[in-house]
């Protein structure tokens, strides 16, 4: 049987999943590395850590589940997170670790940036918000910084270009995740004369610009060799997680809009239009030709629900995370729409949309005497689902969202799923259980519509089909708009104190 | 009884010439200088019995009480918060191990019953956890009082008895330790620490024994646990690791083949090539050649 199989080079793991043409999935596996924090700001990965968890897995993942059953792999396709830079020499060998997507350490020169004129225009040319997550910044500041490095490189690369490099000897890079560059300009799909000058290096030192269906070259014979595979097996270079996900959700033109809650969560909407966003709140990524995947990032989900259930779970009964994180969502069921008035502000971890303020922090707000762990714990969800919803608010300024769909390790929880309906207001659908997650769902439609099994990917995206839904309840959803009043005027008014907190605990 | 205290060369500790001090000691008084801060080449416990210790070890304040046991490693600084020893009742032991250094390789010596595999692999564990103070060990006072009967009664097999005594205090610790670290069972943390050992000593011969014991899990339970953490099993995710050290060091062209295989810690050159290949299908020279065109093919 022919198969498809879909690589996505995620945030802190691979993952391999193998579809037939029609898009069952045939199996599946996961390997992960760690990410390297030198100092608080820095978050980095190992490239050729990742090359290796990536080869050692596929090579695995094949011997044991696809060629044993003679299934044909036709194409394989990539994905890979945003946002990273990787320096690499005139040998093509990389010049240290790659700083990766969380990385913050470009804080001052963004916000350096994003003050001067042109850092609007570049925002409104590149779609990506001048942050320290963006590589523009990032190369900047290794140009500030670290000088040696800098000027040592011959390239400067994303994790994905790397990876790709290593199988087929090409430097190509895909239009989606060099839209979340902060360098090409979307709207011509070449690299921008002036972020390219203001990163102060050269277009060659970038790699290729290609379409997210672009075959990156063969696969060099020693891989073909060792994995066996055959010189006909197309590599997809593919698009990024984000997009990925979008598309595999099944959102794709008017009225609908995708929420991923994974570690960190983004809600973002498709269509033809860039959202030009006066604020400069809203990403515009390329998803491909003419399709813009637009919305905004959170930072705080899956990292803030963990931390909450290391510190206040019960793990006498249980031993395992997993399940400390299932009882406490259960606890949280049991106190009444709102938390009996407790309003939690999510941002241990800084905030993106809509926000974009690096030193915006935590909130208990509204504690007294009666309050238990359970409300806690209730706000916590609460106030991670009221950021969501602060990000679609500037989303319907400019489009109208009519439903939501959900994917990540959290929409498997129905506990939040009907608490994000209710909150939003609007039905939320998610996929079946079973099923591969929507980055390989958004993959596998990418390389099957590559190989002509669908006409467009506006065609791939009507494929997807989702199963469960959740109706708002129009009781809860009044309930929740009074204390989101509450949440959204403490979130701008305690901006000077956010200022002087993340001050004080520079110094610890 | 207020003290017992035996001190090297004293008649009781000739048959133990590893033991320089044990003692039990009740204090009803404050003392000045009476826990000045020392550093010492010996490995000392100090359990409290009743009372209360403001402590200060490796320069961290520590404040014990009844059950806690201090444990100061070899190189270790220690003494009293204003140098005073505290009030109330503690017992301790100061031991001269064959060897150990910062990196956790330990060697107990010939009196213990051990195995200096073993030995290594507790002495990277207290290294390892870095914690200093084990709250809660009940079963140590037990091991001590055990101890002090013995020196006094003086009964057939003694050394033996005080010698077994010693290697259980060690690897209660040591268990204790890893217990008490992971008791929050934040895996990804803890295996990121396990990572970072690993990487750090690369070219020793880790087995699945001393990789769950650092992280204090037993052998299978930590195989799952990498399992599903990482996907790969622990074996696997250290090839995985040596080839990824292997790949930086054979993208530098003045490092010798054989050296990189023994680095990363394939025990030939041989080993290395061959597993090398079969994962990338390249000899680790044919790589190297591919990867920098100005290698010199004699490396």
């Amino acid at each position: 049987m022919e198969c498809i199989i879909t690589i996505e080079i995620g945030t802190g793991a691979i993952r391999i999943v193998a579809f037939d043409m029609e898009g069952n999935m045939l199996g599946s596996t996961k390997g992960s590395y760690p990410t390297f924090h030198a100092k608080p700001d820095y978050s980095e990965q190992d490239p050729e850590q990742i090359f290796i968890t990536m080869l050692y897995l596929l090579k695995i993942f094949l011997n044991e589940k696809i060629h044993p059953k003679k299934h044909d792999v036709q194409c394989i396709c990539f994905s890979s997170a945003m946002h990273s830079v990787l320096p690499i020499d005139k040998n093509g060998v990389p010049i240290g670790n790659a700083m990766v997507w969380s990385d913050n350490r470009a804080k001052k020169e963004a916000d350096e940036l994003k003050e001067s004129p042109l850092g609007k225009e570049l925002y409104y040319r590149t779609g990506t918000p001048i942050h320290a997550m963006s590589p523009l910044n990032k190369i900047v500041w290794l140009r500030n910084n670290d000088p040696g490095r800098f000027s040592a490189a011959d390239k400067f690369l994303s994790i994905k270009t790397y990876i790709l490099e290593q199988l087929t000897g090409e430097y190509v890079i895909d239009h989606s995740v060099a839209s979340a560059t902060g360098m090409m300009n979307i709207h011509t799909l070449t690299w921008d004369d002036d972020a390219v000058k203001y990163a102060g290096i050269s277009k060659d030192k970038l790699a290729d610009l290609a379409t997210v269906f672009h075959i990156a070259g063969k696969l060099k014979p020693e891989y073909q060799a060792s994995l066996r595979l055959h010189d006909r097996v197309k590599l997809i270079i593919g698009s990024s997680d984000g997009c990925m996900a979008t598309l595999g959700a099944g959102v794709w033109g008017d009225g609908k809009a995708t929420v991923t809650l994974e570690e960190s969560g983004a809600i973002r909407v498709v269509g033809k239009e860039i959202l030009q966003d006066e604020k400069q709140r809203l990403f515009n990524y390329l998803l491909a030709e003419g399709n813009y995947v637009s919305g905004g990032p959170t930072n705080n989900v899956g990292s803030v629900f963990e931390w909450y259930a290391k510190q206040f779970g019960d793990f006498n009964k249980v031993y395992e995370l997993d399940d400390c994180i299932r009882n406490l969502i259960n606890d949280a069921a049991k106190v009444p729409v709102g938390s009996c008035g407790l309003i939690f502000l999510p941002y241990l971890q800084g905030e993106r949309a809509p926000m974009w303020n690096a030193n915006a922090r935590g909130v208990y707000f509204g504690l007294n005497i009666k309050h238990e762990l359970q409300h806690l714990v209730r706000a916590t969800i609460e106030g991670i689902l009221y950021a969501f919803y602060s990000i679609s608010k500037v989303l319907e300024e400019h489009r109208i969202i009519a439903c939501l769909s959900a994917n990540g390790t959290y929409a498997s929880f129905p506990v939040w799923m009907q608490m994000m309906a209710d909150i939003f207001d609007k039905p939320v659908n998610i996929k079946k259980n079973s099923g591969p997650d929507s980055v390989a769902c958004g993959s596998y439609l990418v390389g099957a519509t590559e190989m002509g099994l669908y006409k467009d990917l506006e065609h791939a995206a009507q494929k997807v089909k989702l199963q469960e839904s959740y109706h708002p309840q129009e009781q809860n959803h009044k309930i929740y708009m009074k204390h989101y009043a509450v949440f959204e005027s403490l979130s701008l008014k305690l901006h000077n104190e956010f200022e002087a907190i993340a001050d004080l605990q520079h110094d610890y | 009884m207020n003290q017992y205290c035996l001190k090297k060369d004293c008649k009781e500790l000739h048959a133990f010439p590893h033991i320089v001090e044990f003692a039990y000691k009740k204090v009803n008084a404050i003392q000045f200088d009476s826990l000045k801060k020392e550093v010492s080449a010996f490995l000392r416990f100090y359990y409290v019995i009743e009372g209360r210790f403001d402590w200060v070890i490796d320069d961290q304040v520590y404040i014990l009480y009844p059950g806690d046991l201090a444990m100061i490693l070899p190189g270790q600084s220690f003494g009293g918060e204003k140098d005073l020893l505290g009030i109330g009742t503690i017992n301790w032991l100061h031991l001269k191990l064959k060897q150990f250094d910062r990196n956790g390789k330990m060697l107990m010596g010939k009196w213990s019953r051990l195995s200096d595999r073993e030995a290594n692999t507790l002495g990277r564990i207290l290294s390892f956890n870095n914690t200093p103070v084990l709250s809660r060990l009940k079963e140590a006072g037990t091991i001590f009082q055990n101890m002090q009967n013995e020196f006094m009664n003086q009964e057939i097999g003694q050394t033996v008895r005080v010698n077994q005594l010693i290697d259980e205090l060690l690897i209660l610790s040591a268990r204790h330790l890893t217990r008490q670290n992971n008791s929050r069972r934040d895996f990804p943390q803890i295996f990121m620490k396990l990572e970072q050992a690993l990487r750090e000593n690369l070219s020793h011969q880790w087995t699945l024994e001393e990789m769950a014991a650092l992280v204090g899990l037993g052998n299978t339970a930590f195989s799952e646990k990498v399992k599903s953490y990482t996907g790969f099993s622990p074996l696997n995710y250290l090839i995985n690791i040596r080839i990824t050290e292997a790949i930086k060091l054979l993208k530098k062209p003045n490092v010798h083949v054989t050296d990189i295989a023994l680095d990363v810690g394939f025990y030939s050159s041989q080993h290395f090539a061959t597993t090398f290949k079969k994962l990338t299908g390249y000899t680790p020279s044919e790589f190297r050649k591919k990867h920098i065109p100005s290698s010199d093919e004699n490396l």
